[in-house]
């Protein structure tokens, strides 16, 4: 499902991925974790094909849904709307897509009346749910998930991880960054990034 | 009715399903989130006024002055709808939109927007300055939102962070303001065409047809400009 091997990657003379390999089969549950900076965010952008590995190859079968850390949701527009766009991209029609949608965002809790309320003016939690059914509306057979549940409450939480496992049991692949050390024991495998050193001058 | 007119209509369909569903909805959305900036859009409606008014007291420079000043606005307005989007963009990419479809969608929507304004701000200046060709002026404001969106969107393509994009905004705007039409360096600016309409509408002498090849000529290569600029940026997803 996903293949990368020897992914290298620098921001200027910062190098933070060098020669990274991870493999995710259908319906596995993997575990990115590493302390800040290890390159976890990088990973999963290069893995998502929204940056381009320096070194390295990647090879993913079947569509991709991301998730990412920070939402950049449009502050103005309101959940339905947000749905209703990505809805076209998706194969699916607009009202299909913000029915799916709504599905969705229902099964992680998300509270109905706040469907047509102005992303601005929703918890962070709430922003985090409707970022993660964004991810899901297209059927994605990969899911890459970018802390997804910050913001969540402690029900959210567990509710997320009921997911995950049912997503797994329907053969998604899903790979989930991670600093809980409690979510260790709900993957199938854990993937440690370390920081890259930088050589020391001479 | 016979096969081949059956598959032909059904393509038609199709394509005009895609072209509603991957280019207006997208403009839609991005003129939903336009139009709820209420104090935003008061202030780029004002910023032209502002400039026409305060050089009334020159009553030959003053159209042309307010006229350029538009595309403070509306490669303002351009900029800040591509670069906000950016975070947002990637994932539409990532999901199937064509970086394309999202920025022919945005050229529609500010094209729109910008010939409210351009309307508006062509009857104030044409009732204030009571110019000796008022269709000329007319369309030199028009040319002036034509090429302004492109503009803007080329710029916030382009450049990586909004500070560089309102520098070079006001840069490029700020040095055709300072020049004559009939200096060589003006000619080689976007809005050349537009300014030579507005000072030949103001009492100037001179062919209308070049100048607005000019200005269609510019518009066209700074959407090219953009839609290169965003396909590069997103190459990898695609």
């Amino acid at each position: 499902m996903l293949t990368a091997s020897g992914i290298c990657h620098s921001y200027g003379e910062r190098k933070v991925l060098d020669r990274v390999s991870l493999t995710v089969g259908a319906g596995e549950r993997v575990a990115i974790v590493g302390e800040n900076g290890a390159g976890k965010t990088t990973l999963m952008r290069i893995c998502a094909r929204l940056l381009a590995p320096q070194a390295g190859t990647l090879q993913i079968d079947g569509r991709v849904g991301y998730c990412p850390q920070l939402p950049g949701l449009h502050e103005l527009l309101t959940p339905d709307e947000h749905l209703a766009l990505f809805s076209p991209a998706m194969g699916l029609t607009r009202g299909e897509g913000v029915a799916r949608g709504r599905e969705l965002l229902a099964e992680f809790g998300f509270p109905p009346k706040d469907r047509r309320a102005q992303i601005r003016h929703l918890s962070g939690g709430c922003q985090q749910k409707l970022n993660l059914t964004l991810a899901l509306l297209g059927g994605a057979r990969l899911l890459l998930l970018d802390e997804p549940y910050q913001g969540f409450d402690h029900g959210s939480y567990m509710n997320f991880w009921d997911h995950v496992k049912r997503w797994s049991n329907q053969g998604i692949g899903v790979i989930v960054v991670t600093h809980m050390l409690a979510d260790l024991d709900l993957v199938d495998r854990v993937v440690a990034l370390t920081p890259v050193l930088a050589e020391e001058p001479r | 009715m016979s096969d081949v007119a059956t598959a032909t209509a059904g393509r038609r369909s199709l394509a005009r399903r895609h072209w509603a569903e991957h280019v207006l909805l997208p403009a839609e959305m991005a003129g939903r989130e336009l139009t709820r900036r209420r104090t935003a859009l008061g202030l780029l409606t004002l910023l032209p006024l502002a400039f026409y008014a305060a050089s009334t007291s020159n009553s030959d420079y003053a159209p042309v002055l307010g006229g350029i000043a538009m595309a403070f606005s509306v490669s303002g307005a351009a900029i800040f709808c591509v670069m906000s989007s950016r975070r947002l963009d990637s994932r539409l990419v990532l999901a199937g939109y064509r970086p394309r479809e999202l920025m022919i969608g945005r050229l529609l929507l500010l094209e729109s927007l910008g010939a409210v304004l351009a309307l508006v701000f062509s009857g104030v200046i044409v009732l204030g300055s009571h110019p000796a060709d008022p269709g000329e002026l007319i369309a030199g404001v028009f040319l002036v939102t034509l090429c302004a969106v492109p503009f803007g969107l080329a710029v916030g393509a382009l450049v990586p962070s909004e500070l560089e994009s309102v520098l070079i905004l006001i840069g490029v705007v700020g040095v055709q303001l300072t020049l004559s039409s009939d200096d060589p360096i003006a000619k080689f600016l976007p809005f050349w065409g537009a300014q030579r309409l507005l000072d030949q509408a103001t009492g100037g002498a001179g062919a209308t047809t070049w100048p607005i090849i000019v200005a269609f000529l510019y518009a066209a290569g700074l959407f090219v400009i953009a839609c290169w600029a965003v396909n590069r940026r997103y190459a990898n997803v695609r």
